[in-house]
Parts: C-alpha cells; structure tokens; sequence
C-alpha cells in the first residue's frame, strides 16, 4: 500500500511495542472492569434469587436471562470468575513489557494458548447469547470485544516476535502480513461484524 | 586478472544469482498483491457491513407498527386501575404480568392452579394487569401487547376461560427475544381453553390494545417497576414467587388477620 508521511507513521506506531502493549493494558482493563460488575451482580444473584428474578421496567437488553442460564456458570462457578483470575495476568504482562521487560519463550507461549481458550469462551458465550438464549446484557459484549482486543494484540506481539512454534515458512509468511497490517484488516472485520450482528438483530428492537 | 575472476561470477554463478532473484521479486509481487487484495476486500467488507446497520435500523424505524390510535374500548369486568378482576373473595391479590417475561411464566407455573382455585372457591379477588412493556423484546412482533390483548379479548367474555387460557399461554410461553406466538395461535390456545369461536376469532382484531397500553402506563405510574410484582390487599407480597405455596400461605394469612 503505498502511504503518505503520516499514514507511514501511524504504521510505524502501530508495529510499536508502545502501541501494542497499551492496546492490551487498555483492553484488559475494560474486560476485568466488566468481569467485576458480571461477578458482582452473579454473588448478589446467589444471595438473593428474587432480586433479578424480575423483568425491570428499565431492563433494555434482557430480563436477567443471561446471568441464570446454565452458559452463564458452565464451570460450577460464574464465567464472569475467570476473567478476574486471568485480565490480570495480561495486565501484568502489559505493564512489565511497557517498562521495556521482555518474557522467556515459553511464558509467552503459556500466555498464547490460555488466552487464545478464553477467547474460544468468550465467543462460545457470544453465540450462545445470540443465537441460544436470544437475550444480551451489555457487559456480556463488552468482555467479546475487550477479549478480541487483548487477544489480537497478544497473537500480534508473538508473531512478530517468533514466538509460537510455527514452521519457518508460515513464520515467515505470518511475519511479513503482519507487517502490512493484515492483522488490523481482519480484526476490523472481525470487530464490525460482530457489532453487525447486533445491531442489525436488536437496535430495531428498542426502536 | 585473478581480482576479477574473483569478484565478477562466472556465466553459471549470474545465471543462478539472476534465478534467485527473480524468484524473490516473484515472491514480493505474490505478496503485494495479496495485501493488496485483502485490503480492499477488508475496507469493502466493512463498508458493506455499514450499510446493512444502516439499512437495518433505518429500514426498521419506518417499519415499525405506529402505536395504535384507535379509541380505547374497556373490557367488562376491568377495574379502573387498569386490571381484569376475578372472582369476589375477602382478600385482593393483584398480579402485574407481561407474556413474554420468563419469570412472569416462573409465577404462573408455581401458582396459577392455586390462584384459579381460590378464585373458584371465593377466597380470593384477583386482579391481574397484562402489561406490555416488554414488546420490545419479541423480534417487532409485540408479542406482549397482543397476548394481552387476546386475554383481555377472552377474558371480556367468559372470565372462568380467561383464567384457564392465561395458564396455557403461561405453559406454552415462547423465549425471550423470540417472536412470540402469532395471533392464530393464540387464537388457537384460546379454543382450547374453551374460548368460543367467534371470541378466538376477534383475538386478532386487536380492540383492547389501547386499553393494554393505557393500563400498562397506568400500572408504571402506580410505582410498580418489575414484572412479576405480586400485591396482597395492595401491598407487595417480597417472599418467595416461584415455589408454590408460599403465596398461598401469606393469603391465608391476610385471611384470617381480616376475620
């Protein structure tokens, strides 16, 4: 693609340690705030069942539905635990790799493939929600898209860096779309369809 | 002499050197073109994506039913708070409900036989306010607005039915977020409830929307903020709605506390 001085800059930043790291940081910090108030609500929920066993007047989204389903606690536990224990985790990582640390191989291996089963999760809950329990809550959402984020910008670091344990070729391959910043082509893709789908299915509903 | 045998390749070294790199402007052109491509697909990709939202929603805001203006025709036996009143007993007891609320369908399946039965035995007065507020969940279809309506409808004519066809519909509740059951089928519910024909059949004529509408404001101006919300002689009955017989003992108590 050819670019103008300050498109080649924004691709220049973008490629940065800075930029990736504080996308993370940011993104992290979104998914553990909205895991904080999903946890919140499921412990008021196990103290008092009749408290959001209603439908509010103010409800928008739902009526409750996601927070009691069965996919809202498929561990024996609310989902809404888990990204307490890892965001973090990412946060840390974030943060030591902004003050200029960098990880052995194998802990940004480690990294890679937890992230990569929660954003498995967080997408097996999306379409679970969408297509399933025909209801979302906010928050739900916040965490697929925060989640997405973290994960792109996790896979971005690590391909660029060589750290997953792809053959030479593809490495090389990865490396060099990466950076021409396919990466930011497919996760806008990939963002704006999922806002799509949402809006395409319930803005008209609250028309 | 010997310098340049060294530095300048020989006829087969060039040959191959050239091969080399051709193959490597090969591979840059290969690769330019793919980025090339996918960005246009990705930019043209979410352009698309853009106008389908937009379509979507504007298309939608066109299409969507105008409230009704029709004038507001009030069903017999409606109080004028805006309830559909059951039965003559001691103790009132109000229900606020919408069709589409799942835990609306949790109460009814918990104590919709108790409430039918005090009402038969004349225990009990019951009030009960089919609102509409969550029409918006039901896919465009206003799936609550026309289940209270078709209530209303039945309810107008045979009360005992009424009762019997809330139950069904309660049992057969469709999902949150779905579009709800079509006017035939509540029609269809409505004769199994025992609902006669000409009653089912004027379920889809929608003559009691309005008054839906005006009880359902009518409800939220009165303070109630949720659905179910269950009243004993007007106050809010806070124990446990979704296990039977906890409401039935607190009846009995307002019972025997009124003797």
């Amino acid at each position: 693609m050819p670019s103008s001085g300050t498109l080649a800059a924004v691709r220049r930043l973008r490629q940065s340690n800075g930029w990736i790291f504080t996308t993370m940081l940011i993104s992290a910090l979104i998914s553990l705030t909205a895991s904080f108030v999903l946890s919140v609500d499921a412990v008021v929920l196990a103290a008092d069942p009749q408290a959001a066993l209603s439908c509010n007047i103010n409800a928008v989204l739902s009526c409750g539905t996601v927070a009691t389903s069965w996919q809202a606690s498929l561990f024996g536990f609310p989902n809404a635990f888990l990204g307490l224990v890892a965001e973090p985790v990412v946060i840390t990582i974030a943060v030591a790799s902004l003050g200029g640390v960098r990880f052995p191989r194998w802990f940004m291996l480690a990294a890679q493939v937890v992230y990569t089963l929660g954003v498995v999760f967080a997408y097996w809950l999306f379409f679970q929600a969408y297509f399933v329990i025909g209801a979302l809550c906010p928050w739900c959402l916040l965490v697929t898209l925060s989640t997405t984020l973290v994960f792109a910008s996790l896979t971005h670091v690590n391909v660029r860096d060589g750290i997953l344990l792809l053959p030479e070729r593809v490495s090389r391959t990865a490396r060099a779309l990466i950076a021409h910043d396919l990466d930011a082509v497919l996760v806008g893709v990939w963002l704006t369809v999922v806002t799509a789908m949402v809006v395409v299915k319930y803005v008209p509903l609250m028309l | 002499m010997s310098t340049t045998k060294q530095t300048k390749p020989n006829a087969n070294q060039r040959t191959a050197l050239r091969e080399q790199r051709e193959r490597q402007a090969a591979a840059q052109r290969r690769l330019s073109r793919i980025v090339r491509t996918t960005w246009i697909a990705g930019i043209t990709a979410i352009a698309v994506l853009i106008g389908v939202m937009v379509w979507a929603v504007a298309g939608n805001r066109s299409a969507t039913p105008a409230p009704s203006s029709g004038a507001v025709v009030a069903p017999a036996n409606a109080t004028d708070t805006g309830a559909l009143r059951f039965g003559t007993g001691p103790v009132t007891v109000s229900v606020y409900a919408d069709f589409m609320c799942p835990f609306c369908g949790r109460f009814e399946r918990a104590n919709g036989d108790y409430l039918q039965q005090a009402v038969a035995a004349g225990s009990i007065t019951l009030d009960v306010y089919p609102l509409s507020f969550l029409d918006q969940q039901s896919g465009g279809s206003r799936y609550s607005t026309r289940a209270a309506n078709a209530l209303v409808t039945v309810a107008n004519a045979d009360p005992v039915t009424a009762l019997k066809f809330n139950k069904l519909l309660y049992s057969n509740q469709p999902a949150e977020g779905g579009s709800g059951l079509t006017n035939a089928q509540l029609a269809d519910f409505a004769t199994q409830a025992g609902a006669s024909a000409d009653v089912a059949a004027s379920i889809s004529r929608e003559i009691y929307t309005p008054w839906v509408e005006q009880a359902t404001q009518q409800a939220f101006a009165s303070g109630v903020k949720q659905t179910p919300t269950v009243q004993i002689n007007g106050t809010e009955f806070t124990g446990d709605l979704y296990t039977a017989g906890a409401l039935q003992a607190a009846v009995e108590k307002a019972a025997s506390g009124a003797k």
